[in-house]
């Protein structure tokens, strides 16, 4: 799997670089701002692009934009925006065009190295991964809201992990449940938020996302 | 300190140094957290970005209630008074959300003829009274270093409509509006 890094600072872009490698990605393109970000993604098309969202020259939300411009000139290229910190704002910018390949994370996560290379795996795939952070506050401000209150707190666990951009499976294994009893809670968190069913697991992490940030 | 223990364990236990690189790992996370805490306490990321309005919206969207914001503001207001602006109305919201019960709110941000102005309005129960101690009046007091005004209207039976405005001047010609 090939992938592009736009990062400003030489350790942290240095430290993804060797983390990727020992989890079998290949680098094609490790770039410090963000008109090398969209040359690199031009010229390696690469299967994912790493970004932080402060670059250079601004160091504001440069490289959010150039994640949102890089997605323009190649539709449907994998995006995940790495920052110090996440943003509801940012989120449903990324998001804002429905399809999935789109991940959010804090820089933090990248400390554990396995799990975020399967957020990279699953944002490549045209998955999401969105940050607990982000999704915890999600559900914060649809707390008012009856539907979400309404839902059992196994069900509200399960519903943040999907929002995370999990599959079934994965959140079996985090909540030590069968992927069975996963299932009947997907399908009766569906019912009582109004959401068509739906068998694929992005599509259906699409449908939550899109339900919480209405 | 745990690093340090690492260290001397290294080579005699691993495992004991294993179990407390993950403790510095979680620590390390939770000292990321901590202070990006305090950041969004003293100057919010989305504040210092892209200014008032967008931040105003941030807000909005982290509140519990359902927040309608309108705003056009041309350009940026110096950071004093922009970081002003924006904490006044994210306790004003606080506020909404901490007193009024479940209602709905709506903010409104625009800049005129030399003043920015803000306001606060929901349709709860209203009763919100400046002179009864409540946040309003330390609002009015940190505004009032910008030269800056806070009007209170809060009738029983609501709504209440909180309005403040500023003198300032705007640098940069950008526009953000909706």
């Amino acid at each position: 799997m090939r992938v592009v890094i736009a990062e400003d600072l030489f350790l942290l872009r240095d430290g993804l670089t060797r983390l990727l490698h020992a989890h079998g990605f290949e680098v094609a393109a490790a770039v410090d701002n963000g008109d090398d970000l969209l040359a690199a993604v031009l010229a390696d098309r690469p299967d994912v692009a790493i970004v932080d969202v402060r670059l250079p020259p601004t160091f504001t939300d440069e490289g959010l934009r150039a994640a949102l411009a890089a997605r323009r000139e190649v539709p449907d290229l994998p995006v995940l925006v790495l920052s110090q910190y996440v943003e509801q704002l940012y989120a449903r910018e990324l998001l804002a065009g429905g399809s999935g390949g789109i991940g959010y994370l804090l820089k933090d996560r990248v400390l554990n190295g396995a799990e975020f290379a399967d957020a990279v795996r699953r944002v490549a795939a045209g998955g999401t991964a969105m940050d607990p952070e982000v999704v915890a506050r999600l559900l914060t401000s649809n707390s008012a809201d009856g539907a979400v209150a309404g839902l059992s707190p196994r069900e509200r666990e399960v519903l943040s992990l999907m929002a995370e951009g999990r599959s079934n499976s994965a959140i079996a294994q985090q909540l030590v449940i069968t992927e069975r009893a996963v299932a009947k809670h997907t399908a009766s968190i569906f019912l009582r938020l109004g959401l068509p069913p739906s068998d694929d697991d992005n599509r259906r992490v699409l449908a939550v996302i899109a339900y919480l940030g209405r | 300190m745990t690093l340090d223990a690492i260290e001397q364990q290294l080579e005699a236990s691993p495992a004991a140094a294993r179990a407390l690189l993950a403790e510095a790992k979680q620590s390390s996370v939770r000292a990321l957290s901590e202070l990006r805490d305090l950041v969004r306490g003293i100057q919010p990321p989305v504040l210092a970005d892209r200014g008032l309005v967008a931040a105003v919206r941030a807000l909005a969207l982290d509140s519990p209630l359902r927040v309608h914001v309108t705003a056009e503001v041309p350009g940026r207001p110096a950071v004093p008074v922009e970081s002003a602006a924006y904490f006044a109305v994210s306790e004003l919201l606080a506020n909404v959300a901490k007193h009024a019960g479940p209602c709905e709110a709506w903010i409104d941000v625009r800049y005129s003829a030399g003043m920015l102005r803000a306001g606060v309005t929901d349709d709860g129960p209203g009763g919100a009274d400046p002179a009864r101690g409540s946040g309003l009046s330390g609002i009015e007091r940190r505004l009032a270093a910008f030269d800056g005004l806070l009007a209170v209207s809060s009738p029983p039976g609501g709504p209440t409509v909180v309005n403040m405005e500023i003198p300032c001047a705007l640098s940069s010609p950008k526009t953000f509006s909706c």
